[in-house]
């Protein structure tokens, strides 16, 4: 390959990174400012740094509260998507009467988006009595498809001959299950565990619609209500959307690897 | 003696056969059971239900009546935001595009065998995974009239005399909501395209290089053509999360001013949860699903493949 100079490539992508960072800079630099964040012109570095908008939305508002609610709410979303995709992405692997029936019937549900289902959503959801609960916060996530396609794929590639040999060894169908296919589907596992996390501690449609009480909202919720009650006029709003985002990026830089490769095998092999 | 031994145990082993594939069946159906009853009740339960509603008259505490199609004739005649957010949410699709070719270039610069290739990646992709409520508020601050970057930046260059207030002009701000969506999906794009450029095989472009194609040439009939499927996916994952990008528009304008920003899903929002009109809203998101499924359709068969879909919760 004939070598070309770089330093154009690097400038375009220094530019574009540029563009990326700093609307982030922008909104830490305005959560620590002292000084009245209206002031013209808005000053590029803070003038003098203090965590005053921290200490302030510390007290406005439960986050606290706001926080467990979302963990509780992801927590019960992750787990029930680990197990019920590893269950229906085993069923599908296996061969029984019906089965391109539940295909078909997989792939035209991935075609409904949830938006488009809002309006029966909350009235079935208030037929069971689960508005305002953590139950009915996470049951309309509580399975995927695209991950369970991800586990079946994972399923799929398992060896025949491994499991022909389980069960000459006589071992159980659930132990079949527990010691050789589940623990060959890690990957598939760390796939299931951060696409679910992440689409349910973003969520934001279905918690505005499905709570009343403010004792049940979460996260997202919260930072929308609070901008609803403040406009934009405190820098409090600013430091709550910075702790907000920090443990979201902190999960990010560390699980980046499998987070990035989770999600391009569920968007192709889906 | 021996006959009358083995036969009982042959006819045993035959009724087991048939008991452990009965049993293998009921496990089977044991295992779908539950992904299958959420999906009924919240897919096929709700599709259902809201081509129901759409033809009656019906509120909450009050019997339902039937009533045809008036639904759909108040909303196709006597009700000009339906068209209003009809044309943004189309005026957002035809907006993918844009997102997509900046990313295709993206993904060809982060592709090049430069130094610190990794960390252009990280920070294109960190605003991806981020939630979107924040993602709008960040924007809000940084269109912001008086004291937003934007307008900062803009005044100080002498490229505009008075500051523009971006998110409360009938002009601008459904531009800017799509410009704070493509700054959160672009990282997102890039790396289904990069990956989509990662499998393309080497040996084509040596083989092009030894018979003289220029660089230009390679990227039109080796690369582009290859790279369709991806830039379909992204296409068909772009127009699924634009068009239901309602934290993004509710947060940043709350579909104004005025209805400039008002797009299908938040109207069906407002019509449903804040006018408590289930029966024309649920006429609304019929109109909707239909829209969807034809450009998903359409673009599917423009990719000449199954263009997979991501959902987002």
């Amino acid at each position: 390959m004939k070598r070309y100079p770089r330093w154009p490539i690097h400038l375009a992508l220094l530019a574009v990174s540029f563009v990326m960072l700093v609307p982030f800079y922008w909104v830490l630099k305005t959560s620590v400012s002292g000084e009245n964040i209206f002031s013209y012109p808005p000053s590029i570095i803070p003038q003098n740094p203090i965590p005053y908008y921290y200490v302030d939305v510390w007290y406005a508002i439960p986050f606290a509260r706001f926080f467990f609610n979302s963990v509780v709410v992801s927590a019960m979303t992750v787990v029930a998507n680990v197990v019920l995709n590893a269950m229906a992405g085993y069923a599908l692997t296996r061969h029984f009467h019906g089965k391109t029936l539940v295909m078909m019937l997989f792939l035209s549900c991935m075609m409904i988006p949830f938006q488009a289902t809002i309006i029966p959503a909350y009235l079935i959801t208030a037929k069971l009595n689960l508005l305002d609960t953590y139950l009915g916060l996470a049951l309309p996530m509580f399975s995927t498809i695209i991950c369970i396609f991800v586990f079946k794929a994972s399923f799929d590639a398992v060896p025949r001959s491994l499991i022909d040999a389980a069960k000459i060894d006589g071992l159980s169908e659930w132990k079949i299950i527990w010691k050789v296919m589940m623990p060959l589907a890690k990957s598939a596992m760390a796939t299931n565990v951060i696409l679910s996390f992440i689409w349910s501690w973003n969520n934001f449609m279905w918690p505005l619609i499905s709570t009343r009480s403010p004792t049940m909202q979460t996260l997202p919720l919260g930072l929308a209500r609070f901008l609803s009650y403040q406009e934009d006029t405190t820098g409090a709003l600013y430091a709550f959307c910075i702790m907000v985002l920090a443990p979201g990026l902190l999960l990010f830089l560390l699980a980046q690897k499998e987070f990035v490769q989770g999600l391009t095998s569920g968007a192709t092999k889906g | 003696m021996t006959v009358a031994i083995s036969e009982p145990a042959v006819t045993r082993r035959a009724g087991f056969m048939g008991r452990k594939s009965t049993r293998q069946a009921v496990l089977i159906w044991a295992f779908l059971a539950p992904s299958l009853l959420i999906f009924l009740l919240y897919r096929i339960l709700p599709l259902g239900w809201n081509v129901l509603l759409s033809f009656e008259a019906w509120s909450p505490m009050k019997p339902a009546v039937f009533v045809g199609w008036d639904n759909y004739e108040e909303m196709l005649f006597d009700d000009p935001v339906f068209w209003q957010a009809l044309w943004n949410t189309l005026f957002i699709i035809g907006s993918a595009p844009i997102g997509i070719v900046i990313a295709l270039g993206l993904a060809l610069l982060v592709n090049a065998d430069i130094k610190g290739r990794d960390t252009y990646r990280t920070i294109i992709f960190l605003s991806y995974p981020l939630m979107t409520v924040a993602v709008a508020i960040i924007w809000r601050w940084m269109f912001d009239e008086r004291v937003g970057l934007i307008n900062y930046i803009a005044r100080v260059w002498h490229l505009v005399e008075t500051p523009i207030p971006f998110l409360n002009s009938f002009t601008w701000a459904l531009p800017s909501v799509i410009a704070a969506n493509i700054w959160q999906m672009l990282g997102f794009y890039m790396i289904i395209i990069l990956t989509g450029l990662q499998n393309i095989p080497g040996t084509l472009y040596e083989a092009a290089e030894i018979d003289g194609a220029k660089p230009i040439h390679r990227f039109f009939r080796i690369t582009l053509p290859l790279l369709r499927p991806s830039i379909f996916l992204c296409f068909v994952i772009g127009m699924l999360n634009s068009v239901t990008s309602f934290d993004l528009v509710y947060v940043m304008t709350g579909g104004g001013p005025g209805r400039a920003t008002e797009i299908l899903v938040t109207y069906i929002y407002k019509l449903g949860f804040t006018q408590t009109r289930f029966d024309y809203a649920a006429a609304v998101t019929v109109v909707f699903f239909i829209l969807l499924l034809v450009v998903t359709w359409t673009a599917n068969r423009l990719s000449g493949g199954d263009a997979g879909a991501v959902e987002r919760g």
